[in-house]
This record gives C-alpha cells, sequence and structure tokens, in this order.
C-alpha cells in the first residue's frame, strides 16, 4: 500500500475522508493487525485489499508469484449460508471459482476440528463453530491473502481465546498470509507479526509494532513478558490518541 | 437414530389426538343437538343426514370436485409465476416498482364479486375468466412472499461472492434464490388458501358445475345437506391443498426450522 487515501461521498452530498496517507508492505506468510478505534477506516481499509473499490488516492500493489491473486475473507459475523450444510458452505468458494477438486475440502474441515459435522446446517451449530466453517471457508481455495474483519466479535472471551489459539496454529502450519482487523489489542499481537495502530477521522497509522515473538503461540504467551509488553506499548500509544473522557472526575493522575 | 415403524406411527397417532379427539367430540355434540331436535335440521343438518345425503344423492361429487381442483390448481400455478415475475421486477428496479405497486395493491382492495362480472363480460362465462380470477386472487401473496425474500440478503455472503469474481447470475443462483426460498414460501401457503377461495366465489358469480356451484343452487332449492356435503369436501380439500405446499417447502427446504 503506497499512499493511499480513501474518501467517500455521504447522502447528504458531503464528502468523508475514510483514509488519508496509508503506506505499509505486507510480506508473503506474513500477518498484519490493524487496531484502532471504532470509524478510524481500518475495516474500509481491509476492504480496499479485495480489489472490489479503487483507493481515492494512492496505490495498492499485488504481487503473486504463482497464479492469481485471490482473497479469502472471514466477516464479523459468521455469514454462513443457512441453507447450505457445513459442507456445501466450505465448498461455496470453489463453486464460485469452477474449481473442481474437492480434496481441500474435507482437509480443511478437519483443519478447524469439525470432523463429523459436514452434514450439520448452520443452526444446529453453536457460535464458535459457526466461526470455524467460516475460517474454512476462507482458506479452503488457498488464497493469496486471508482477510478478516474483527473475526471473533461477540465472542465470549474464553472461546475466543480458544479459537485465536487455532488460528494462530491454522494460520502459520499453512503459511497463510493474512490481514486481521481488530479492536482487541490482545488478539492483534497474539496473531500478528507487525500491528499497525490506527486513529480515526480520517484513519491514519500513528505506531507500527513488531511483534518478536515465535510463529506458533501456544496459550501461555499470553501472560509472558514478550507479549505483555508489546500490548502495553499499544495501549499507551492509544491513550495519547483517543480524546479525553469528558466524564468529570477528580485529577487522579 | 430413527424410530422403528410401529413406533413412529404411535407417535404420529398421539401427536394428533387433540385435533382427532376435538373433531370427534364436535360431531357427537352436533349430532346429539341436531337429532333432539334442539337445533331444527332445516337450519342445520345433523351430521348423519350429510353422510347420507353423500352417498344416496345422484351428484357426481368426484366430477364436481375435479372441476373446482382444476380452476384452483391451473389459477395457482399461474398465480404463482405471475406473482414470482412480479417480485423480480419491484425487487430489481424502484421505478416499476413505484409504478406496479400500486395497481397491485388495487387489485386486492377490490371485492372479487364486483370484479367478477367485469372479467366474465370481457372474457366470457367460461372457466378461463374462473381461472384469471384464482389469478387474480392468489398471485399478491407470492409478490410479497418472494419480494421479501430477494430484498432481505445477507450483504456479507453477496460481498463474498463478488470478491470471487462473480457475476451478477452467480450471485443470485447460488444466492438470492436460496435465500428467498423460506419467504416465497410463506407467500405459497396464503396463496393456495387465496386461490381455494378465490375459485369458489368465481363459481358463485357464475358456472354450471363445480363445489361453488353445487352450493349456490343447492341452497336456492333449500337443499341444506347437499351443500353442506360441497362445503365438507371443499374444506378437506383445502386442507390437502395447504398441506401439499407445506410438504413441498419441507421437501425444498430441508434446512428450514419453520412451520
Amino acid at each position: 500500500m503506497q499512499h493511499v487515501g480513501k474518501t467517500y461521498g455521504t447522502i447528504t452530498g458531503e464528502s468523508v475522508e475514510a483514509l488519508r496517507d496509508v503506506s505499509f508492505d505486507l510480506d508473503e506468510g506474513e500477518v498484519l493487525g490493524i487496531v484502532g478505534p471504532s470509524g478510524c477506516g481500518k475495516s474500509t481499509l481491509l476492504r480496499l485489499m479485495t480489489g472490489l473499490e479503487p483507493p481515492t488516492t494512492g496505490k495498492i500493489e499485488r504481487v503473486e508469484s504463482t497464479g492469481k491473486f485471490r482473497v479469502g475473507f472471514i466477516f464479523q459475523d459468521s455469514s454462513l449460508a443457512r441453507w447450505r450444510t457445513v459442507l456445501e458452505n466450505v465448498r461455496l468458494p470453489l463453486e464460485v471459482l469452477g474449481i473442481k477438486d474437492e480434496t481441500n475440502i474435507k482437509k480443511v474441515i478437519e483443519l478447524v476440528g469439525l470432523s463429523g459435522f459436514e452434514k450439520a446446517y448452520p443452526s444446529e451449530l453453536s457460535g464458535g463453530m459457526q466461526r470455524r466453517v467460516a475460517i474454512a471457508r476462507a482458506l479452503v481455495h488457498q488464497p493469496t491473502v486471508l482477510l478478516m474483519d474483527e473475526p471473533f466479535s461477540g465472542v465470549d472471551e474464553i472461546t475466543k481465546e480458544v479459537l485465536q489459539t487455532d488460528l494462530n496454529y491454522l494460520i502459520r502450519t499453512l503459511a497463510v498470509t493474512g490481514v486481521l482487523v481488530t479492536h482487541d489489542i490482545d488478539e492483534a499481537v497474539y496473531l500478528s507479526d507487525q500491528v499497525l495502530l490506527m486513529s480515526a477521522r480520517p484513519g491514519t497509522i500513528v505506531q507500527k509494532v513488531n511483534v518478536a515473538l515465535p510463529k506458533i503461540r501456544g496459550p501461555h504467551v499470553r501472560t509472558e513478558p514478550d507479549f505483555v509488553n508489546c500490548t502495553a506499548q499499544i495501549r499507551e500509544k492509544l491513550l495519547l490518541i483517543l480524546p479525553k473522557t469528558s466524564l468529570k472526575r477528580e485529577n487522579t493522575s | 437414530m430413527r424410530l422403528p415403524a410401529t413406533s413412529r406411527y404411535a407417535t404420529a397417532i398421539r401427536e394428533n389426538l387433540p385435533v382427532i379427539g376435538t373433531l370427534i367430540i364436535v360431531v357427537v355434540l352436533w349430532q346429539f343437538l341436531t337429532q333432539s331436535g334442539v337445533i331444527p335440521q332445516y337450519l342445520l343438518p345433523s351430521p348423519s343426514s350429510i353422510v347420507l345425503t353423500y352417498f344416496t344423492s345422484k351428484v357426481d361429487w368426484a366430477g364436481q370436485t375435479l372441476v373446482t381442483l382444476r380452476e384452483i390448481l391451473v389459477g395457482f400455478a399461474l398465480g404463482t409465476i405471475l406473482g414470482i415475475a412480479l417480485a423480480f421486477l419491484v425487487a430489481e428496479s424502484k421505478i416499476l416498482s413505484k409504478i406496479m405497486m400500486p395497481y397491485i395493491v388495487m387489485t386486492q382492495v377490490l371485492p372479487l364479486v364486483a370484479i367478477a362480472p367485469i372479467i366474465y363480460i370481457t372474457f366470457g362465462f367460461n372457466d378461463t375468466s374462473r381461472i384469471i380470477l384464482v389469478i387474480l386472487i392468489s398471485f399478491f401473496p407470492v409478490v410479497i412472499g418472494t419480494e421479501t425474500g430477494l430484498i432481505d440478503v445477507d450483504k456479507n455472503l453477496v460481498y463474498l461472492l463478488r470478491t470471487l469474481g462473480a457475476g451478477e447470475f452467480k450471485v443470485f443462483y447460488k444466492i438470492r434464490l436460496p435465500n428467498s426460498l423460506p419467504h416465497m414460501f410463506n407467500g405459497l401457503r396464503i396463496s393456495m388458501t387465496g386461490a381455494t377461495i378465490g375459485a369458489i366465489v368465481a363459481e358463485f358469480v357464475s358456472s354450471n358445475a363445480g363445489l361453488g356451484y353445487l352450493i349456490t343452487t343447492s341452497l336456492t332449492t333449500y337443499e341444506i345437506r347437499t351443500s353442506f356435503v360441497a362445503v365438507f369436501i371443499l374444506a378437506a380439500l383445502g386442507l390437502v391443498l395447504y398441506g401439499a405446499v407445506t410438504i413441498l417447502s419441507r421437501l425444498l427446504m430441508p434446512w428450514f426450522k419453520g412451520n
């Protein structure tokens, strides 16, 4: 991404600058985390990467060494097709792309831990299981880049950490290149190699943090000093860019 | 794990017991009230006399039923096709929606008995007119149901397909169409009952055969029992048709935990 900006026109005729001068590189096999408060344009940034909409300014370069550039997308809610079974949901990208080879389907369902549930409908699964189907669906066609838009938002803390651990293992084992958008700082640090902190209105990058942790991170990493320091770094910067609280209180700091 | 066959029948009977039980109680009560004269039989015939009329009357019940059934089914089928087509147009184009909806709604608020004479005069006093009247009453729920289903689509799924390079047709075929089925079937269920009523009303206004014809002619000649037999056949027919739509919906939508 080189000096990317995105401006929208609203219904009232005004223009809203969602993103301004965003630049970064994403290397193969790297996972980039993007955190920021609501409205900082991180979802907009993610969607620019799909190529469906062009940026208003700047350039986005997609380099694919073998074959076509493809994205996998995980949404904020699982967005599974209710009328399709787990297997059929995971198969959907292959159908759209015209890929007849179905060996990946069973394999990726197994990797997310849902073997045996191929014939179940989404309504028969728990929320966590539905998220796993969404992950499988995003990976079945071996995308060039995996784009994740707050993939675990709304999930309870305990299930979330299990899902994060599994996703980290999955991404690293498959050497997936990924971009994760989240407002959960711990999640960003846990899953990424590099974390970008964005500020809102207009969305710009205010900090880039390198996560110097081993690629595959077990659950215990969350309490290790390196991890905590990293999240602390981001939190401090976040406090600086957030608007001051509007509540009246005694001077405590 | 499926239960053994005998146990499934037993469960089916047990589940329907309230319905069957209520029916038996009502029939017994009715028989008692009419037989004893509490309710005079020229107003409300007893169940036994109705059954007797069915077996002894010279009326070709099966033939007359088939006449009405044909009007219902053909009208319903064509009304469904019309309804789906209109729903597509209305869902696709806001302009078409604005232009067409007022007229569509107008066809529904005017009573069928008022429209019927106009149809008969225009198209003739024949089956075609009756089928047109059935179409008129049955297409509207299908329009509403299908249109709701087409609009109420998960935007993320559409976006997902677009990121994979899918064109409008693929998005329609893989997402919009299956997504609209539950809503469409809601419309179909209402439409089916409407089609049944529509056929009878059309026959009331003008006909020379059918269950509606039997009801009106037997009432004018005070053969109350004949009209009651026709009404009962009609009720049973309506239930069967409605049940058929429901069964079809379960077959086409195994995932749907609805009705």
